[in-house]
């Protein structure tokens, strides 16, 4: 077969964007939001919404009845009458078609949706034989079992790859972040903190395994960022502030400071602090709109989020340490000393380095009271929060990374495997770049 | 990291009325205050050196607002935070009086008028943080409590009018408006 050659292909889809490439790349091929357009309503084609969260068959094994309804009815036609990504936000403007993401807090809620976006992703856009390649899938912490097998059931049933391999999205994050010159030993210890558009995960992973009872997450990511800016653009009643505008402004004029009340009096200073942003609302209409105090106080939610919210107000500084002290005690020093930063929201310029002086602030305190409790000298605690060019697309990268690995191939499942043994398989991967693999 | 606390916690000489710390100002305006030296024409108010002997808890009053009235949590951890609360308060009050159309000159007129209106002490029903003041004990510490609060009203307001007005004397600052909505704490006076 011609799978010797072929790269393997990397998908990591997400709640809310989908990253598709191949291994070896340095960069996804296509990043698009993981949506699908179907005929007929939001919801419509025995989608998942509004049902419990039992995980449905797709609707090939069901022999096109069951939860299908009337949509499997005119199979043939109806079914390829869909879009996914940019294409399906447009096709939910006109009329005719609904809109639905399959994928709900980082987890397959809708089989049959995710099947067709699959679909979708490997013909239309990668447009790949998937007999001849290997796949690097990911999957939240936490995954059910059962999930994984529905995954691998699509994989190979409909789509007949030639090998799959299904990590967690943490793990790959941390395999992103060898690329840093920072990090010596590749190891996969660490804590990770993945910020996305909506939620921000601390997620602890020794030795490439994730310790599940002490994952936290925290209600506050790039939404409310950009929602808080929003905010503070119509208090000062500037000319326009869409959320458009809103997230523009974050992405391009924010940034970190170590202290906001001097900061604040460095604006008094230096007035040039202050920027000019264009909105182009359109019909050749302009308006400008001045870029002040936001800068710095929409990403300063994270480390004071009683500024936004009301009903959470631990910082994030503060999650990190308790992730920590919540893991167990001979991991911690690995855990501290290598927090690993993923997602879009991580990228604020100084993001990591006033995370590092917080949390170490943090377990500075904590040693002196135990020293002097103790009256034994400490001998002190690194804490190093590592930031790295691949940051945005962390996992996607890390599957890259590891997907181009000579020996990734034996660490997957093959169709072969799994048509002897069935779905069970991939309950079980062996731990990639782990203790053994070579890279 | 919450809300910044006064930094004249540590400064305990000062006669304190209720849990109110009666602290030095740098004013004009005649009352109970220690009198600090004026600014000599060429320090500038705004960016004034906090280890300078002029320096008084309205200067930290104004440098603070911006960032404290964000937050709705604040632990009071003595007189000098008092202090620095029932001023946080009064500027927001202001900024509420200020309309975005009005000159400096207007704008002058009306916080004037505000500073010198009759104003709620601690222990007075209709003052808003009973729960945190403590009342003064007899009529006489009232009144000079009343005086030097006073004195603080109108010296925060000449002050707040400098940075407000500072970049055009006819349109008001609107990144000092934009806090108007904010309550630090969740409280009016």
């Amino acid at each position: 077969m011609s799978t010797s050659q072929t790269p393997a292909v990397v998908m990591d889809n997400g709640t809310g964007y989908s990253k598709l490439g191949f291994a070896g790349n340095d960069a996804p091929s296509f990043v698009f939001p993981t949506a699908i357009a179907t005929k007929g309503p939001a919801g419509g084609g025995g989608s998942g919404s509004g049902r419990p969260a039992v995980a449905q068959k797709p609707s090939f094994l069901t022999g096109g009845a069951g939860p299908g309804g009337h949509l499997s009815g005119k199979r043939g036609t109806e079914d390829l009458d869909f879009f996914i990504g940019d294409e399906a936000l447009n096709a939910a403007k006109g009329p005719g078609y609904g809109i639905d993401y399959p994928i709900r807090h980082g987890q397959i809620e809708n089989w049959d949706h995710m099947e067709r976006f699959w679909q979708s992703s490997i013909f239309k856009y990668l447009r790949v034989e998937p007999e001849d390649h290997y796949f690097l899938l990911t999957e939240p912490p936490l995954n059910p079992p059962e999930s994984r097998e529905s995954t691998a059931e699509i994989m190979f049933e409909s789509f007949n790859c030639a090998g799959l391999y299904i990590a967690v999205q943490a793990v790959l994050a941390l395999a992103a972040s060898w690329t840093s010159s920072k990090v010596q030993d590749r190891s996969l210890t660490g804590t990770v903190i993945d910020s996305g558009d909506g939620v921000t995960h601390v997620i602890p992973v020794a030795e490439g395994y994730v310790i599940g009872s002490s994952i936290r997450s925290i209600p506050i990511a790039g939404r409310d960022i950009t929602y808080f800016v929003q905010s503070l653009l119509r208090d000062r009643g500037e000319p326009d502030s869409s959320l458009k505008t809103a997230e523009s402004i974050k992405e391009e004029f924010c940034y970190v400071c170590p202290d906001i009340v001097k900061e604040f009096s460095k604006y008094d200073r230096e007035p040039d602090k202050f920027m000019k942003y264009m909105v182009d609302q359109g019909a050749g209409r302009k308006v400008s709109v001045d870029v002040g105090y936001e800068r710095f106080l929409a990403p300063e939610i994270f480390f004071n989020p009683e500024i936004y919210s009301s009903d959470f107000l631990t910082p994030l500084p503060e999650v990190v340490d308790g992730v920590i002290q919540s893991s167990p005690i001979d991991v911690r020093k690995g855990l501290y000393k290598n927090i690993v930063l993923s997602g879009g929201s991580t990228l604020y310029k100084d993001f990591g380095r006033r995370l590092q002086r917080d949390i170490r602030n943090l377990v500075q305190e904590r040693l002196e009271i135990s020293e002097r409790r103790a009256g034994v000298k400490s001998s002190g605690l690194e804490v190093s929060v590592i930031t790295h060019k691949r940051q945005r697309y962390g996992p996607w990268f890390g599957g890259s990374l590891l997907g181009q690995t000579p020996e990734f191939r034996s660490y997957c499942h093959t169709k072969q495997e799994y048509d002897e043994i069935g779905p069970s398989i991939v309950r079980r991967f062996a731990l990639l770049g782990g203790p053994g693999g070579t890279s | 990291m919450p809300a910044y606390h006064s930094s004249f916690l540590s400064d305990t000489d000062a006669r304190v009325i209720g849990n109110f710390a009666l602290f030095p100002l740098r004013t004009k305006t005649r009352g109970p205050a220690y009198v600090l030296p004026l600014l000599s024409p060429d320090d500038d108010e705004i960016t004034l050196d906090p280890e300078s002997e002029s320096y008084d808890i309205l200067d930290e009053t104004l440098l603070l607002f911006r960032a404290n009235t964000l937050f709705r949590n604040f632990e009071i951890k003595g007189p000098a935070d008092r202090v620095l609360i029932y001023g946080i308060l009064f500027i927001s009050e202001c900024l509420g009086k200020i309309k975005p159309t009005m000159t400096g000159r207007e704008a002058e007129k009306a916080l004037n008028n505000l500073a010198l209106e009759h104003f709620a002490l601690p222990g007075d029903p209709s003052f808003p943080l009973n729960a945190l003041f403590a009342p003064a004990r007899d009529r006489n510490e009232a009144e000079t409590l009343r005086q030097y609060i006073g004195q603080m009203r109108q010296e925060l307001a000449v002050r707040l009018l400098a940075r407000i007005y500072f970049d055009s004397a006819t349109v008001p600052s609107k990144w000092w408006l934009s806090f108007t909505k904010r309550k630090f704490m969740g409280k009016n006076l």
